[in-house]
């Protein structure tokens, strides 16, 4: 398994720590589905930091974990986005729109951890 | 000297393999940060090209260098069907394939010159260029 | 220590400057260089190396009567150092061997020059005077067969040619690199990012907004909401010159970027005239989060992050409120 799924509670982590190959993008998505029905979780958790590009691929599939997840009553937050390849995602028009993002590890806990949305501040 | 590299393009592997050996380039070449990652970016989207509608095809990536400015070239070359209607894939959105629709619109933002050549049952060839500022 | 950062530049000046080989060939092309020139400098190289120290003190002697290379005559290590290197120099221009190593040497002199504030019409004028001198020695050594001293002379004139570029082109890309870093500098204080609060970032824009300053804006403000670990940005735009369809697009795709970062960032200073304009050119604002003015969003930024404004007897203070 080429990302390694930690469980912390009812968040499941994966931090990707280098460039993935398409097939092993869709085998995250997949062992994190599983996974989530499993163990019940609440949230998941994918760190992006160590990645250096995030192209229309990738970009297509962290939105479908988070679909996936929030189908099976989780929440999904994405964390790490460094800001050349947040900048070059948006040059490129590639969007995460519909899916939570946070600065970091720290913050994506926050994110998950947080008491049930009141009226006011949401994370689009 | 590193002054170019031809990735051969058959596997899905090789998007990634594409990528990093022309941010590698970019870098070398004097590109910012930045730069590099929007590079990287329109390999990997040609690159997914080639795989997605041709199966197999090569990009080569090489320095650029004509007497007063310097950069890169991308050239994306592939024996597939061809693209039937350049106009309508250039277009933000639109969509044949499994792509989101912004792999040429979108590649073609991010660099400098773009050009795309391609007929049906004649392949495709697109040709990048970015320029150091 | 300084002996070897110096050492390291001419290479990697010699990588920013694009100076492969085929750069090299091209020159070389450019000055008309041919093989069959390498024979007849070869013919010249006696005479070059017997006088290496004359043409040198010409060459420094011109200098000294110049006010601009003042600050490379003053120093007496520059001055021993540029000399000894203009003392390889001649005896390698009548080599034979023109390559990489030959160039690096040329960058070398020239990064020293350029330390020295060394302008090019200086360097110009005294290289002219030494290739004078180097010229009537020819034509002396070769008085019984002028046609052939002077083609001799010719081939190591193009020789002195692509050394002059090099040279000069040095030179001009040193002085770009501190413009840029000038630019950059002016750049960074015309656009600053402040933090106002923890996790609160305030960015005034102010002026003229082009692709490339927008671009500048954006870059910037992603990196401080990194370093500052922001979760709001307030960006008032009240001083915009014209916010027109194309300003418009750069400001979403900041705030875009911003999102992807984590970060909610609050457009203020956006009238309402401007706001129907860009509307009716189709712009998509429903996701800009915006508020008349800078106050109100500063207020609805504090509520996002949870602060509340207490008013006690003693005056207003804003107190984070406990979650």
């Amino acid at each position: 398994m080429a990302v390694p799924i930690l469980k912390q509670g009812h968040v499941l982590i994966a931090s990707i720590q280098a460039a993935l190959s398409d097939r092993e993008l869709v085998q995250l998505r997949d062992a994190l589905s599983e996974q989530v029905g499993k163990f019940r979780s609440r949230g998941v958790l994918i760190d992006v930091t160590e990645l250096d590009v995030l192209d229309s691929f990738a970009t297509r599939t962290l939105r479908s974990i988070a679909y996936t997840a929030k189908l099976r009553g989780a929440d999904a937050v994405i964390v790490g986005i460094q800001p050349d390849v947040a900048f070059a995602m948006v040059q490129l028009g590639l969007s995460l729109d519909g899916v939570a993002t946070a600065l970091d590890f720290e913050e994506g806990l926050a994110y998950l951890g947080r008491p049930a949305r009141q009226a006011g501040h949401r994370v689009r | 000297m590193f002054d170019e590299v031809c990735v051969v393009i058959e596997r899905e592997g090789d998007i990634v393999s594409a990528r990093q050996q022309g941010r590698t380039l970019a870098a070398v070449t004097g590109f910012s940060t930045t730069d590099q990652t929007m590079i990287a970016l329109a390999i990997s989207e040609i690159a997914r090209n080639i795989i997605t509608y041709a199966q197999r095809g090569q990009v080569i990536i090489s320095r650029l260098d004509d007497g007063v400015r310097r950069g890169i070239l991308v050239v994306a070359r592939d024996d597939g069907p061809g693209i039937p209607n350049i106009e309508l894939a250039m277009r933000d959105g639109y969509s044949t394939g499994k792509s989101l629709g912004v792999g040429l619109p979108g590649s073609k933002r991010v660099m400098d010159e773009f050009e795309l050549v391609s007929a049906p049952g004649a392949g495709t060839t697109v040709t990048m260029k970015k320029w150091l500022r | 220590m300084t002996e070897q950062i110096q050492q390291a530049a001419p290479r990697t000046l010699m990588h920013e400057m694009g100076l492969n080989s085929a750069a090299i060939e091209r020159r070389k092309k450019i000055v008309g260089f041919e093989p069959a020139d390498v024979e007849r400098i070869a013919a010249l190289r006696d005479l070059v190396k017997v006088h290496t120290e004359q043409y040198v003190t010409t060459f420094f002697s011109h200098l000294a009567g110049i006010e601009e290379a003042r600050s490379l005559l003053g120093s007496r290590t520059l001055l021993e150092k540029a000399r000894q290197l203009k003392r390889d120099h001649l005896v390698a221009m009548v080599q034979g061997d023109y390559g990489a190593s030959y160039v690096e040497q040329r960058l070398e002199l020239g990064l020293l020059y350029a330390r020295a504030g060394l302008d090019a019409r200086v360097f110009l004028g005294a290289f002219h005077q030494l290739l004078k001198q180097v010229g009537t020695a020819v034509m002396k050594q070769f008085e019984r067969t002028p046609a052939e001293g002077f083609e001799n002379f010719m081939s190591l004139k193009k020789i002195a040619f692509f050394d002059i570029g090099l040279i000069v082109d040095t030179l001009v890309f040193e002085r770009e690199r501190t413009i840029r870093q000038q630019q950059e500098a002016i750049r960074e204080l015309s656009t600053p990012v402040l933090q106002i609060r923890e996790r609160l970032l305030l960015l005034p824009i102010i002026g003229v907004i082009d692709t490339h300053r927008a671009r500048f804006i954006t870059e910037g403000l992603l990196r401080a909401i990194r370093a500052n670990r922001a979760k709001v940005v307030v960006m008032d735009v009240t001083g915009v010159a014209t916010i027109d369809s194309k300003v418009a697009n750069h400001l979403l795709q900041t705030v875009s970027a911003a999102r992807l970062m984590g970060a909610l960032v609050i457009v203020t200073g956006l009238s309402s005239e401007v706001a129907q304009s860009l509307v009716a050119l189709g712009i998509e604002l429903t996701t800009l989060n915006t508020v008349g003015d800078l106050q109100g969003g500063l207020e609805e930024a504090e509520r996002v992050l949870g602060y509340r404004v207490l008013v006690t007897e003693a005056g207003v203070h804003p107190a984070p409120s406990v979650s």
